[in-house]
């Protein structure tokens, strides 16, 4: 029997072009070999996620078909809308993402999954994202607009009023950023479901679940509630010491595959000192002192700030309050997911590994029940 | 069997988790629950007891067996939320869909939960609930209340049919349950690992793994055995028809399995009831057996070809008298007990489930600017 690699380090699972993590060279490529420092200054969240779905960037033509298609299907069934209003507003938003999109993609049959459909689950996550938010603070769902982008839309649906284009656009940039990355645990659960000939929206489902975990997604709400504790840059110090006495982890610092530092924390780093100053501050006072902590305690462990501790910033500065986070993580990266879904459909292979047995010796026989 | 890479194409051989909670013994075709062996479990003991089992790693004693049913019993009712959610659906939705979307909306929560044995039962109590209401539903019918005084089984078919079944059907579905309740790593179980190992909360494993199991290859092909049997027709046509589509390319359903070197011990007690309970199923279904492993051989007689669990399931579940559209469903309520024991094992040896690929696209390049692009 093969060797136990515990969390499948190391394991390949599966061959992909849709996206490579270096962690080697601090890179990420995304499909048809672009770094992603080289596509943030020239594309949106809807190219990115063509990109991805197509391979190849759109021409203008293509990117207007795409918006099309995206504008026209950011509205929820009916299934899906009974689903939204049956849960309390207080509800986890990630438990009811999970639950509107199953709803919303409820079908009489079982379908393969397909671009078009691909498309309109991904057009359709800032509208349940919007909903939550609205129903979260009492106030009435907005509509989606037909005229505004992908992140201005979303903005759009969470305040009811139109955002200012910078806001807009660091919302893009985020989407842009976080819309894939390798072979992530919420990615391999979407490609496992695929790999029993399941339908997409089970895929995705299935990949807001894992997402939702704090070891995963929910890491960028843990490092705004860490910067939230220790308040100012001038408690950086203190704060940190005293965590890392207590043996607490530091959130947004620590990465399984990047071992120099994640190029995307490096363009949210650097958005962070015009969208959120303030926070800027305390963030990059933070990034120091935690560092030098990590790298004095572990000087072997390469130990870099991982894209969550950035994002947290730049989210904040857009507006974006901290409960929709892992959300609006989710809200990106279903391109990726159904990108890799649709890529692992043209060699199709029922993933199901092994597992080593650690229970009792086969075969002992069971006392009736008055004996037990 | 791996590229140059180290790739391994769909894990095949690739140990990823450490389990003491079953074994499937492909070489010798033997399935181990906690160290039981499941043909010393399938006939002589409730679901209950086995859910117990693999929750806890010892089978109850009386007052812990009394204590689990009256927790099961206590939580067969849907929340107002999965009521409304269930409802909102329309009536010829799938029902792995149904289920999907009500075991979501049935376990939200305010705040994250670490997953635990009493979330396990709660949702285990709720899979029949979903399932009759909205079967129920879609023959026009009013939902009927759950029973208290019945055993799981007996009381999803109380459910389902507004009437008790006989205590021959009680059991064969419970035998079912049995039977089906856990199988080593297989894709939906992994699914749930891998969810869980993100620190994920229960809920959210099981409607990944329901995800999963709805897919063709894993758990969705129980109903496309009787579709198979009823396109084939009689016993004598068997050969000629399975020939045939052969020659289309098409699949014999419910044969071969990655695992089992030799027969499925679940099969070979499915196919005993099936004989007792559905002689018309069990005389086709024999023959179209024999024909489809020789026919299999034949073509490649170095592989193992056996029968799988879901062709004589497909057979005990139409003599139990579910519709084929909820064969699929009823492997998931016999699962979500399984699924549940993998993650509180996970859950409590954590470590996050992230393998890497291999990446097969172009070299790196510069994008050109949308104004430019052909």
């Amino acid at each position: 029997m093969a060797e136990f690699s515990p969390g499948l380090e190391g394991v390949v699972a599966a061959e992909t072009a849709v996206s490579e993590v270096d962690g080697a060279n601090g890179r990420l490529i995304y499909r048809g070999g672009y770094l992603i420092e080289d596509l943030v200054p020239v594309v949106s969240y809807e190219e990115v996620a063509y990109l991805l779905w197509h391979g190849e960037l759109p021409n203008e033509k293509e990117l207007d078909a795409l918006r099309q298609q995206m504008t026209a299907a950011r509205t929820l069934n009916k299934s899906a809308r009974g689903a939204l209003t049956a849960m309390d507003p207080a509800t986890d938003p990630m438990d009811t993402l999970r639950t509107v999109v199953s709803a919303q993609g409820a079908a009489r049959t079982l379908t393969k999954p397909t671009l078009d459909e691909a498309i309109t689950l991904t057009a359709v996550f800032p509208t349940i994202v919007g909903a939550a938010w609205r129903r979260r603070q009492g106030k009435d769902v907005v509509e989606p607009r037909q005229d505004l982008g992908h992140a201005a839309n979303l903005l759009w649906m969470m305040n009811g009023e139109e955002p200012v284009a910078e806001k807009a656009h660091w919302v893009d940039t985020y989407l842009v950023l976080l819309a894939d990355h390798g072979l992530n645990a919420s990615t391999f659960a979407a490609r496992v479901v695929a790999s029993t000939g399941s339908d997409l929206t089970s895929c995705v489902v299935g990949a807001i679940a894992a997402l939702k975990g704090p070891a995963h997604g929910g890491a960028t709400l843990a490092a705004r509630n860490m910067l939230d504790k220790i308040g100012s840059a001038d408690n950086a110090e203190k704060w940190l010491t005293d965590a890392h006495a207590r043996h607490e982890r530091f959130s947004g610092f620590g990465h399984r595959v990047y071992r120099t530092y994640d190029p995307r924390a490096k363009i949210l780093r650097e958005m962070a000192q015009t969208a959120a100053p303030e926070l800027h501050k305390t963030a990059a006072r933070t990034e120091e002192v935690a560092l030098r902590i990590l790298h004095e305690a572990h000087p072997d462990r390469p130990n870099a700030t991982n894209v969550d501790f950035w994002a947290s910033v730049v989210l904040t500065g857009a507006g974006m309050p901290k409960e929709l986070f892992t959300t609006l993580f989710a809200t990106s990266r279903v391109a990726g997911w159904t990108a890799h879904v649709l890529e692992s459909l043209s060699d199709l292979r029922l993933i199901r590994p092994a597992s080593r047995w650690i229970g009792p010796e086969p075969g002992k026989k069971p006392l009736q029940l008055a004996k037990r | 069997m791996s590229s140059n890479s180290g790739y391994v194409p769909g894990l095949e051989g690739v140990v990823a988790s450490q389990t003491a909670i079953s074994m499937v013994d492909g070489q010798n075709g033997r399935l181990v629950y906690q160290g039981y062996v499941i043909a010393d479990l399938a006939e002589e003991m409730s679901f209950e007891e086995v859910a117990f089992l693999l929750w806890e790693g010892r089978l109850p004693n009386r007052a812990e067996l009394d204590a689990l049913s009256l927790e099961l019993a206590n939580h067969r009712t849907l929340t107002q939320a999965a009521n409304i959610a269930l409802d909102a659906l329309p009536a010829d939705t799938d029902p792995m869909d149904v289920l999907r979307s009500v075991v979501s909306v049935q376990g939200v929560e305010h705040r994250l939960a670490k997953p635990t044995v009493p979330l396990a039962i709660h949702a285990t109590a709720s899979i029949p609930t979903i399932l009759a209401m909205f079967h129920r539903r879609q023959l026009g019918l009013a939902p009927v209340k759950p029973r208290a005084d019945l055993g799981h089984a007996a009381n999803y078919l109380y459910m389902m049919d507004a009437r008790e079944s006989s205590p021959e059907i009680v059991r064969a579905l419970n035998t079912y349950l049995v039977l089906l309740a856990d199988h080593g790593m297989n894709a939906s179980t992994f699914t749930a690992r891998v969810i869980a190992s993100t620190e994920s909360d229960l809920t959210s494993a099981l409607v990944g793994a329901i995800g999963a199991l709805k897919g063709p290859a894993h758990g969705g092909a129980p109903s496309a055995v009787i579709e198979q049997l009823e396109l084939i027709g009689a016993a004598d046509d068997a050969e000629t028809w399975m020939r045939d589509a052969r020659r289309r390319k098409e699949k014999f359903m419910g044969f071969g399995h990655r695992v089992y070197r030799v027969y499925d011990p679940r099969a070979k007690i499915l196919k005993e009831m099936c004989r007792r309970m559905n002689p018309k199923f069990y005389a086709l279904g024999v023959r179209v057996e024999e024909i489809a492993l020789r026919i299999l051989h034949e073509e490649h007689p170095e592989r193992p070809q056996s029968t799988n669990v879901e062709f004589y399931s497909a057979g005990v579940l139409q003599a139990i008298g579910l519709p084929k559209e909820y064969f699929t469903p009823t492997f998931a309520a016999a699962r979500v007990s399984g699924w549940s024991a993998h993650v509180l094992e996970q859950a409590a040896h954590n470590r996050i489930i992230r393998p890497q690929s291999e990446y097969i696209g172009p070299e790196p390049r510069k994008p050109v600017p949308l104004g430019d692009r052909s």
